[in-house]
C-alpha cells in the first residue's frame, strides 16, 4: 500500500511513461534546440486523453482524478518539460476555469475541442506592467451592447503561438480597482487577434511562449466567463489548481535528473572508483532522492485533497514552492556530478538545469508562494 | 466474420529471485506486471478484431496479484478478462499450468484463435503455448508475426531462424506472437479509469471450470525445480566513457582491434 497512489494511478504512470519514453524522449533534445512545438506528438497526445485530464467523459474528456492528472505532467516533464508545460497550462489555468466558471452553453461549445486536444488553451495574464501583481493589468475591455471592445497586450504566454482558446483577463470597469477586473475568452482567428514573436527562452524551449495582443478585437459578450468583476477570483481558483501542475512537473525535471546523476556516477571512475563510491557524490545523490520523494509526496497530498473535496490552497503552494525549489537544486547538484559534462548539450542534465530554473518563477514566484503560505499559516 | 479470440497472459515478478531455492519473492501489484512477451499477442489480437470483428478475451492463471495485469489487458482494449486464481493452483509447472489454462479455453466456450507470448519474462520456457495447443488437440504456429484471414482460413506468417514461414491454418488455431509481431498498445488515461474503476475482471477457483485439482499446483505437477544457480557470464560488459564524440572514437577503435573492421 502506497499513500494517494491506488492500482489504477500506478497504471497511469506506467502506461503514461510507455509512451513519453517511446515517443518523447527520442526528440527531446532537439525540440529544445530547435524551439519547435513537437505536433507529431501532441496530435498523439490528444486521443489519449492528455488534453482533458479531468474533463467528463460527457464533454470529451477523460474524467481521471487530479492524482491521475499530477502523474501526467510529472511523467511529460521527466522526459520533456516544455511539454509537460503545455499540458499543465492548458489542463489547469484553461480547461479548468471553463469548467468551473463557464455556464452550460459555453462549456458544451468551448470545452469539447480542448479537451480532446484539437484546440490548445491559454492563461493570458500577465502584462508588462503586471506580473505577480495581477490587479495591476492594464488590458481593456470596453461593452459595447453585444460585444467587448478589447485592448490587451499579454506577454509570456504559455502555448502563445498554437493556442486557439485563450482565457484573457481584462478591465471591464476601470474605476473599479480589483473588482473592475474579468476573463474573456479569446479566440484565435478573430480579427485583432495578433500573435507576437516567440519568446527566446532560456529553457521550456519547444514551448511556444510568445505575446498575444488583441488590437480593437470584438469578443461577443457570450464569451464572458462568470460574471463581471470576477477576474481576479477566477485567476485565484485557475492558479491553486496550476500550481499543482507546475509542483508536478518540477517533480519530473527533479527525477529526470536524479536519474541521469545515479546513470553517470555508476559509470564515471575518478582516482580508481566509480564516483558514486565517493562519499561527497553519494551524499549529494541521498539528498537529491530524499528531496525529489519530499517534493512528491507534498504534490500527491494537495492533489489527493482537492480530490477528496478538502481545502488545498495552502498545501499547493507548498507542493509548488518546494517541487519548484527541489528541481533548481536537484539539476544544479545533478549538472555537479557530470563535472564539466554537465555543462556541455552532450548531457541531458544541463537542459534540466535550464528548464528548472523557471518553475520557481511561474504561475507565481517562490516569494509570492511563501506570502501565500504564510497568510495560510498565520492568518 | 467475427472472431472470438483468447490471448493467454501472466503477471510477471520484476525482481530475479534470490538464490536460495524455495525463497519464493513475494508476490505484490508493486513487483508484478503484465508481461512484456504477451503485449505483441495482444496487440494482434486487438487489431485483428478490430479489422474483423470480434471479441478479444484475456485469460490468466495466477495469484490474486495477477488481477492487475488483467485490468491492464482491459485498459488496452480487451473485452473480457478471466483470472483462474486458486490457492489449490499454486506450485504449478508449466504442465499443469497448461492444463488449467486449457480447462479454462474450453470453459470460455468456442474460440478461433488462441494466442500466447513467446515466452515469459520470468521463466523463459516458452513451453506453455505449444503444450496447450497439444493437449487442446489444435494447429499451432510459433513466433507469428501476423495473422491474416483469407476466405475463410489465416494465413499465418512466423519468423523463426531467419526465415519468414507462412502458413495456412483453419480456426481453430493456435499461436505463439514473435516479440515483433505487432505495433505497440497505447493506452487512453479513460480506458484506464474504466477498466481499473470497475470490477470486470472474472476470478474462479479451479472448481468454478471444472478443474481436477489432482492435476494442478505442486501435487499435479511432474515436474520440480531441485536447485537453482546463476549462471557464469561468459561476456564482460564494460563502459566507454566521455563525450559522445569521444565514445564512438573508442568504440570504433575497439571494434577495429576486435578484427570487425579494417
Ligand atoms: C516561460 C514562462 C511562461 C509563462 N507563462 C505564462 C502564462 O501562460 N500566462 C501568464 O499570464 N503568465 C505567464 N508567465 C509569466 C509569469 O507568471 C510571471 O513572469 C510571474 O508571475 C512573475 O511576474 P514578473 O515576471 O512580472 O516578475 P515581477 O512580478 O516583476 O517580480 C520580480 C521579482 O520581484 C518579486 N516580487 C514581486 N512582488 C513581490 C512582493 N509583493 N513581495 C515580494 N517579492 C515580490 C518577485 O518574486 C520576483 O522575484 C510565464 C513566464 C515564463 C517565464
Amino acid at each position: 500500500m502506497e499513500p494517494f497512489f491506488s492500482e489504477k494511478h500506478h497504471a497511469v504512470k506506467r502506461l503514461v511513461r510507455a509512451f513519453c519514453e517511446r515517443e518523447i524522449a527520442p526528440i527531446a533534445k532537439d525540440i529544445d534546440a530547435q524551439a519547435r512545438f513537437p505536433w507529431e506528438v501532441v496530435d498523439k497526445m490528444g486521443p489519449l486523453g492528455f488534453f482533458g485530464i479531468q474533463v467528463p467523459s460527457s464533454l470529451g474528456g477523460a474524467q481521471m482524478d487530479t492524482v491521475s492528472y499530477a502523474i501526467v505532467v510529472e511523467e511529460l516533464s521527466r522526459v520533456c518539460a516544455g511539454l509537460g508545460l503545455a499540458v499543465s497550462v492548458h489542463n489547469s489555468v484553461c480547461v479548468y476555469p471553463l469548467l468551473t466558471f463557464g455556464n452550460d452553453e459555453q462549456r458544451q461549445r468551448l470545452v469539447p475541442p480542448l479537451a480532446r486536444g484539437e484546440k490548445i488553451g491559454a492563461f493570458c495574464l500577465t502584462e508588462p506592467n503586471a506580473g505577480s501583481d495581477a490587479s495591476a493589468i492594464e488590458a481593456t475591455a470596453i461593452d459595447q451592447g453585444d460585444h467587448y471592445l478589447v485592448n490587451a497586450n499579454k506577454v509570456f504566454v504559455t502555448n502563445g503561438a498554437v493556442a486557439d482558446t485563450c482565457l484573457m483577463f481584462v478591465r471591464t470597469d476601470p474605476a473599479a480597482g480589483r473588482k473592475g477586473i474579468s476573463v474573456l475568452v479569446a479566440q484565435r482567428g478573430t480579427p485583432g487577434f495578433i500573435t507576437g514573436e516567440l519568446e527566446d527562452l532560456s529553457g521550456m524551449r519547444c514551448n511556444p511562449v510568445s505575446s498575444i495582443r488583441l488590437v480593437d478585437c470584438a469578443i461577443p459578450k457570450e464569451n464572458l466567463l462568470g460574471r463581471q468583476g470576477m477576474g481576479l477570483a477566477i485567476g485565484l481558483t485557475a492558479l491553486d489548481t496550476g500550481r499543482l501542475g507546475i509542483a508536478a512537473q518540477a517533480v519530473g525535471i527533479a527525477q529526470a535528473a536524479l536519474e541521469e546523476a545515479v546513470r553517470y556516477a555508476n559509470q564515471r571512475r575518478q582516482f580508481g572508483v566509480l564516483i558514486g563510491k565517493h562519499q561527497a557524490v553519494g551524499s549529494m545523490i541521498a539528498d537529491m532522492a530524499t528531496q525529489v520523494e519530499a517534493a512528491r509526496l507534498l504534490v500527491l497530498r494537495a492533489s489527493w485533497l482537492k480530490d477528496n473535496g478538502a481545502p488545498f490552497t495552502k498545501e499547493s503552494a507548498m507542493a509548488k514552492l518546494f517541487a519548484s525549489e527541489t528541481a533548481s537544486i536537484v539539476a544544479d547538484m545533478a549538472v555537479q556530478i557530470h563535472g564539466g559534462y554537465g555543462f556541455s548539450k552532450s548531457y541531458p542534465v544541463e537542459r534540466y538545469y535550464r528548464d528548472a530554473r523557471v518553475t520557481r518563477i511561474y504561475e507565481g514566484t517562490s516569494e509570492i508562494h511563501r506570502m501565500v503560505i504564510a497568510r495560510c499559516v498565520s492568518g | 466474420m467475427a472472431l472470438n479470440i483468447i490471448v493467454c497472459v501472466k503477471s510477471v515478478v520484476l525482481e530475479a529471485p534470490s538464490a536460495a531455492l524455495g525463497s519464493s519473492v513475494e508476490r505484490t501489484p508493486r513487483n508484478s506486471v503484465l508481461n512484456p512477451f504477451d503485449r505483441p499477442a495482444l496487440a494482434l489480437a486487438l487489431e485483428l478484431a478490430k479489422e474483423e470483428g470480434g471479441l478479444v478475451t484475456t485469460l490468466s492463471m495466477g495469484p490474486p496479484v495477477s488481477c492487475w495485469a488483467l485490468c491492464e489487458t482491459l485498459a488496452l482494449g480487451a473485452d473480457r478478462a478471466v483470472l483462474i486464481s486458486d490457492k489449490k493452483a499454486a506450485g504449478s509447472d508449466t504442465m499443469a499450468t497448461t492444463r488449467v489454462l486449457a480447462k479454462a479455453v474450453n470453459w470460455l466456450g468456442p474460440w478461433d484463435i488462441l494466442l500466447f507470448g513467446s515466452r515469459t519474462a520470468d521463466s523463459d520456457t516458452g513451453q506453455v503455448g505449444p503444450q496447450a495447443s497439444a493437449l487442446l488437440n489444435k494447429p499451432f504456429v510459433g513466433m507469428a508475426s501476423s495473422i491474416i484471414p483469407k476466405e475463410g482460413i489465416f494465413l499465418v506468417e512466423s519468423l523463426t531462424d531467419g526465415f519468414v514461414e507462412q502458413y495456412l491454418a483453419n480456426a481453430p488455431f493456435a499461436a505463439s506472437v514473435h516479440p515483433n509481431a505487432a505495433s505497440v498498445l497505447d493506452c487512453a488515461l479513460a480506458s484506464i479509469r474504466q477498466a481499473f474503476d470497475s470490477d470486470r475482471v472474472e476470478v474462479l477457483t479451479l472448481a468454478d471450470i471444472g478443474m481436477d485439482e489432482a492435476f494442478a499446483g505442486e501435487k499435479g505437477s511432474p515436474t520440480r525445480v531441485i536447485s537453482m544457480t546463476p549462471a557464469p557470464k561468459a561476456k564482460k560488459c564494460a563502459f566507454i566513457e566521455g563525450g559522445a564524440n569521444e565514445q564512438a572514437q573508442a568504440l570504433l577503435e575497439k571494434i577495429r582491434d576486435a578484427g570487425l573492421l579494417f
